[in-house]
């Protein structure tokens, strides 16, 4: 599906975006992936990945809080001089908590990093897929910023934020060859679901038609398909990946 | 890599456009068929064959007119009787009449939901029932961008595929609990048959309404009803997913 295919994956440490990296892999893609931080543990992972997909995974260090790293970010990758095919924008943060209890430094928080801070990346990247007059772009939005959900004003808004970019940047871009998606996932079983009680998740799950959690891999499936020629006719949606709810 | 292997299924309405697209692609992909089509017709036998060898699986013509429900019947029980089972359903067969609203009889606008509507739901109906014993299945109903979008010319059809949506929906909370994933895909304006039906202008001054400004291919439709058909869906259901290149 995504056969020499090079992609920018953000948000590689964990959950969807680990999970998209390992499929984007062994579907054999090239695969920029962009991590906020190197641990030890996750360069011992890198190393296992390398052994088993020799030359086809590049890290890329990149604090999404920080203009300059993402400028340097850019550059590294530009130094690479290959032509990039998609860019998936997975990275993401939440803190809960209802409405009358967010400080308004949190809400910059988080709008910073799931939304202006995806743009200013998503700008740069474009411009390198401008070129080729080649690309296909996916953000990660959430069910969240689709339906709303209690506790999540400020995550919700910045998902609702992202869908509204991507129906725009449809716009301005499929005519130049670049498609622009969305996805909305549901409940995945995720170091962010992990945080939720237990009471609250089957109560979302008896909501969802197939009865059961997502797994990270099979949104990773999803970005893979909008990433790839498969879709190649697809552009300004919002995909629902939840189970049906 | 073969997405649907080991994989049976069925078809409909696929001797031309989006359905034979999807034929192609399914036998491409290592899936048994079950090929219909409304009325026998060599030709199509022989493009059968040519897909079976080409793609070394095994294509089963199957031939009745959607709306003679007998024959659905017998066809049904052949199945049950040689103990086939179905893990993709393909509800592509769709008719459409374009008139305005003033002009349109109510015969045209039956039978348009007599295919589009009845003859889905009744075939649904008996495939799920196989369904439901496997607790394992993907419905994917081909829908149209006209159920949502509200078009001229379309007072008919745009209100039978979007019956389809609701139903999809319905069918996906109903059957989620079986492990049967539904769904369905809205075609834009797509290069068929169906299309010429549409004045030209009309159709030029759509494909301006594009994000990406050109028809849709019967490929590009085909392409996500084999992703939705596949594993590599498996948490993706009541969903109606255009593939329309951004149609506003």
């Amino acid at each position: 599906m995504v056969n020499n295919k090079n992609i920018i994956v953000t948000g590689a440490l964990s959950g969807i975006g680990k999970a998209t990296i390992e499929v984007l892999l062994k579907h054999n893609a090239k695969v920029f992936a962009c991590i906020q931080f190197e641990t030890e543990q996750y360069s011992d992972y890198l190393l296992k990945l390398n052994k088993e997909f020799p030359d086809k995974i590049i890290p890329i260090v990149m604090d999404l809080n920080d203009e300059n790293s993402i400028k340097e970010a850019v550059k590294k990758i530009r130094s690479y001089k290959i032509s990039i095919d998609g860019l998936l924008n997975i990275a993401g943060m939440t803190e809960d908590a209802i409405f009358q209890m967010i400080s308004l430094e949190q809400m910059k928080k988080i709008m910073n990093i799931n939304f202006f801070a995806q743009m200013k990346f998503t700008q740069y990247i474009v411009k390198l897929m401008l070129k080729k007059g080649f690309g296909s772009i996916v953000n990660v939005s959430s069910i969240s910023g689709v339906d709303g959900n209690e506790g999540q004003t400020s995550y919700s808004s910045s998902k609702g934020a992202i869908i509204s970019a991507t129906k725009t940047l449809s716009k301005e871009l499929a005519s130049k060859g670049i498609r622009v998606n969305a996805i909305a996932p549901g409940t995945i079983a995720t170091r962010m679901t992990d945080k939720v009680p237990l009471e609250i998740l089957n109560k979302q799950l008896s909501k969802v038609n197939l009865k059961r959690i997502g797994q990270a891999e099979e949104v990773a499936n999803l970005l893979m398909f909008l990433a790839s020629d498969f879709s190649s006719y697809i552009t300004g949606q919002v995909i629902r990946v939840d189970g049906g709810m | 890599m073969r997405m649907l292997k080991n994989k049976v299924s069925l078809i409909t309405g696929c001797n031309r456009g989006i359905g034979k697209a999807i034929l192609e692609l399914y036998a491409q992909n290592g899936s048994k068929i079950y090929a219909h089509s409304r009325k026998k017709n060599e030709d199509f036998v022989e493009f059968l064959n040519h897909l079976s060898e080409k793609y070394d699986v095994e294509i089963i013509p199957v031939f009745w007119d959607l709306t003679d429900y007998n024959e659905m019947k017998i066809f049904f029980r052949k199945l049950v009787k040689s103990k086939e089972y179905i893990d993709v359903l393909v509800n592509n067969a769709g008719v459409t009449y374009n008139s305005l609203f003033l002009m349109s009889s109510i015969v045209e606008l039956r039978k348009q939901f007599e295919v589009n509507f009845f003859a889905l739901y009744q075939l649904t109906q008996y495939i799920v029932k196989l369904m439901t014993k496997a607790k394992k299945g993907s419905i994917i109903n081909v829908s149209s961008t006209a159920a949502f979008d509200g078009n001229m010319g379309k007072s008919a059809y745009g209100p039978s595929k979007a019956a389809v949506h609701a139903l999809t929906q319905t069918l996906s909370a109903e059957l989620g609990a079986y492990n049967i994933r539904v769904n369905s895909v809205a075609p834009g304006v797509t290069d068929t048959d169906m299309l010429k039906s549409m004045p030209e202008n009309i159709v030029l001054e759509t494909i301006e309404q594009t994000d990406i400004k050109r028809l849709g291919k019967p490929i590009d439709i085909a392409n996500t009803v084999l992703f939705l058909g596949s594993d590599y869906s498996s948490y993706i259901s009541g969903q109606v997913i255009r593939v329309d290149g951004g149609l506003k």
